[in-house]
């Protein structure tokens, strides 16, 4: 401990020195930033395998940590949705898929790839890793906090995991948890199932605050020197506002489930009215059942863009570095971002059209909801603009951004539909909505994962993944994933009911039947070729090969630590100072095709500054 | 505020790629509000969170218009009125203290530190005893959901106020093992913990009004603007 501090306090006496050397200059030096105002961080280092990689506080590590666990949860979101397929193809086949345990499998299989992975991986996994680098800080300010963060996570998904293994098994009521049916007798797991679910998500929103405090904080309060807000990368702009609208909206998740635990455990009556049952009247009165709606999806709604905007500035960074083009519209992909997260606030309502509200509260959620397709056609026209005449490098990290374009273009489209009022009624409930959100909010961001994950995989193990396999990898992922969603837009427009366990003799049956049996069969091709990708992550940690520093020849300060991978302090002795944005890629005049955030004016003398 | 708002929508017009933005840009040195430390921003942050959670759970008990619920508790004096009272007296001494810390004061810093821990233990004995007195009297989480929101609201700010004493221990017990004239670089704890007490203050003085003091008024009003 003694060491370490000795450590922080020559740092601490290097920066004195050399800002009071840097005060001297003058104010004409056009490679002059202003001298750092803000002390040295003090940091814990690790000395023990529990200290460096369990109960550890780097950041980068807790990321990793997230990172596996919420990839852990998606491996058995994924086995689930298998299960699920198995009976919608093949109904019968497996005599131990009963109605009950389809409907627990959707249940957690909701749960788990809205809130634990999606939801953890982009703002615990990626935010953590790559906050403190972007914006040239040591760590996070809170590094403890942070920890513990992660711990609250990680027991969060343990106990959901418990209640596969509890008498009556998870809860079967749907990712939405509606009551009163969740918490009464008759919906499978209604007894310990549902009771491990709420408390699972208030462990989960503890934790998340305790993370979203210290994402927060660092973006504004702890950037180096020459990081003015936009000269931050876009990616850092997804994951700022998306921190900010979860920390706004999980606490309406938080204060469902507490109150649906209370109806549960102490016969409370917050969502539950008046129940008759075989005749005798429940302890309950008065509740109401679409107060829960109400706060459900004030959280629920926001909850697609945080797990979108993350996605929107990740694949801005993508798509630039990998066509060599500046992001075209900086500017207005900041307001993109912000504009959408603002909107995103007042359109909650659309999740509940059926729900018998008035025709006035409808016409204005539909209305805000279509709203939000302005910024969001906005960033798509300026993705594309971006690789308009780009230098393109067609790589997997470029197919799995390509990708994301235009499955997030369907399943954007298919959202305008579902906004309006008069389509969303008789779409609503079938298959079409399943396809919608699944292309939005599920294949979408799972492309933007993978091409961030085959993009920073070699700053995180200094190793290259292979581009076959992650070639192929996508090939049979994106067109795996239109197999299986393309064929259930048209099963919703013929109105095959979602949530069936089986269709039975119903006349759905005589036309979807064969069209049912092919998205299993792609489904289960998907799902297995995840496994390709798995193999290539193994493989290439220990046999990839060596990326040496900025494989990609990237500007954002990520890539430009001493050590790669970065160690613990990201930065060595010296911080980072900035003195340009992310974005100059291919700029006239420079001898390189990108000039690093930390390149100063006068070693790019000839390089011209390009408008977007 | 204004500054704030001009702050963060003031960047977005930045053009980060001119000339004339790079000497401006080159002026950032760390944090985006100056003088602002880091566990007062966390404050701040806490602040936004529990707001909402707290919003929520007053307008649900707006939302669900309880009705049959039995007026005459509202109008007998008990400890709810003391508790509101010591909450207040709590407010103000961390008020006092971090004015002594702007002044330089170091004398009283860490009797008066002691007086709000006592005190807001005070209060939540007050508060438990309160509990104990309405389920005396037949009034229990689940008798209705007047009383259902009441349990949960008081119960969720005890718990604030509970992490908010985890931390006053924690400072407290450094700057009690401090020499006076060295209180003044934890200032920004005090003044962070001072602010998480202001705002409890305030989130509770909103509760007692909406729930308590002119409960029917709200009510009546709510019932209005529905129908």
């Amino acid at each position: 401990m003694s060491d370490e501090l000795n450590i922080n306090k020559k740092r601490k006496n290097q920066i004195k020195t050399k800002s009071s050397a840097a005060s001297g200059r003058g104010e004409t030096d056009i490679d002059y930033v202003r001298p750092a105002e803000l002390p040295e961080q003090d940091l814990y280092h690790g000395h023990s395998f529990i200290t460096k990689w369990i109960f550890c506080q780097d950041a980068k590590v807790i990321g990793v940590q997230y990172t596996l666990t919420a990839v852990f949860t998606g491996v058995v979101g994924l086995i689930l949705s298998w299960m699920m397929r198995m009976q919608l193809g093949f109904p019968d086949l497996f005599p131990f898929l009963t109605a009950e345990t389809y409907y627990q499998m959707v249940t957690m299989h909701g749960m788990i790839m809205v809130v634990y992975l999606l939801t953890a991986l982009f703002l615990g996994g990626f935010g953590n890793y790559l906050i403190p680098l972007m914006v040239g800080a040591r760590d996070m300010v809170f590094p403890y906090v942070n920890m513990i963060s992660f711990w609250m996570f990680f027991v969060a998904v343990v106990v959901l995991m418990a209640s596969f293994f509890v008498p009556g098994g998870p809860t079967g009521s749907g990712w939405t948890l509606y009551p009163p049916q969740a918490i009464l007798e008759g919906t499978p797991g209604s007894g310990y199932g549902i009771l491990l679910m709420l408390i699972s998500l208030s462990l989960f929103v503890i934790g998340f605050t305790m993370g979203g405090l210290n994402y927060v904080i660092t973006i504004l309060q702890a950037r180096t020197r020459g990081m003015s807000l936009m000269r931050m990368p876009l990616t850092i702009w997804g994951i700022f506002t998306a921190t900010v609208l979860a920390l706004l909206a999980f606490p309406a998740l938080l204060v469902s489930s507490i109150m649906m635990t209370l109806d549960k455990v102490l016969e409370t009556s917050f969502f539950m009215p008046t129940i008759i049952k075989a005749g005798e009247a429940l302890s309950y009165d008065g509740g109401s059942p679409i107060l829960f709606q109400h706060l459900f999806w004030f959280f629920g709604h926001p909850e697609v863009y945080i797990v979108a905007l993350p996605a929107f500035g990740i694949v801005s960074d993508l798509i630039s570095v990998h066509s060599r083009k500046n992001i075209f519209g900086y500017r207005m992909m900041v307001w993109a971002i912000v504009g959408i997260g603002a909107l995103s606030f007042f359109v909650w309502a659309h999740h509940m059209y059926v729900s018998g509200m008035s025709p006035w509260f409808g016409f204005f959620f539909a209305t805000t909801t279509l709203i939000i397709a302005v910024p969001t056609a906005l960033k798509v026209y300026n993705w594309i603009l971006t690789l308009w005449r780009g230098n393109i490098r067609i790589n997997t990290v470029m197919l799995f951004c390509l990708g994301f374009i235009v499955t997030f273009v369907n399943g954007g489209i298919t959202g305008i539909f579902l906004g309006n009022v008069a389509v969303d009624v008789p779409l609503s409930d079938t298959y079409f909505v399943i396809a919608h959100f699944h292309m939005v909010m599920g294949i979408a961001p799972l492309m933007v994962i993978f091409g961030a994950i085959y993009h920073w995989f070699p700053l995180v193990t200094g190793r290259l993944m292979d581009e076959k396999l992650g070639k192929w990898h996508f090939w049979v992922t994106f067109l795996g994933a239109y197999s299986i969603y393309f064929p259930m837009h048209y099963l919703g427009f013929i109105g095959v009911p979602r949530r069936y366990f089986e269709m039975y003799d119903s006349p759905y049956m005589t036309s979807a039947v064969g069209m049912n049996e092919f998205i299993s069969v792609a489904a289960f091709i998907v799902g297995a070729a995840q496994f390709i990708f798995f193999y290539n992550l193994v493989k290439s940690l220990r046999l990839g090969k060596p990326a040496g520093k900025n494989p990609w020849k990237a500007n954002s300060l990520e890539w430009l630590t001493p050590d790669v991978p970065p160690t613990h302090g990201n930065w060595g002795e010296k911080l980072p100072v900035v003195h340009r944005w992310a974005y100059d890629y291919g700029v006239p005049g420079a001898k390189e095709d990108y000039i690093p955030q930390t390149t100063a004016p006068s070693e790019v003398k000839d390089a011209e500054v390009e408008k977007t | 505020m204004s500054k704030i708002i001009k702050k963060i929508f003031g960047a977005l017009v930045e053009k980060p790629w001119e000339g004339n933005q790079v000497n401006i840009d080159n002026q950032h040195v760390g944090s985006t509000f100056k003088g602002v430390s880091s566990y007062v921003s966390a404050v701040i942050v806490i602040f936004g969170v529990s707001t909402v959670l707290f919003s929520l759970i007053v307008t649900a008990y707006l939302y669900s218009i309880p009705g049959g619920q039995d007026t005459m508790f509202l109008f007998k004096p008990n400890l709810f009125w003391f508790n509101s009272f010591v909450l207040i007296l709590v407010a103000y001494i961390f008020r006092k203290i971090t004015k002594d810390l702007e002044n330089k004061r170091t004398s009283k810093i860490k009797r008066n530190l002691i007086q709000v821990g006592a005190l807001s233990y005070l209060f939540l004995l007050g508060q438990i005893l309160l509990w104990f007195q309405l389920m005396e009297d037949g009034k229990f989480v689940s008798t209705n959901s007047y009383f259902t929101s009441f349990y949960f609201f008081t119960a969720l700010h005890g718990l604030h106020l509970l992490g908010g004493l985890f931390f006053w221990g924690k400072v407290c017990s450094q700057i009690l093992k401090l020499d006076e004239k060295k209180i003044l670089d934890e200032k920004n704890k005090v003044e962070a913990l001072s602010l998480y007490w202001m705002f409890l203050l305030i989130i509770w003085l909103v509760f007692f009004l909406v729930v308590y003091v002119f409960n029917d008024a709200v009510i009546a009003w709510c019932k209005e603007l529905i129908s």
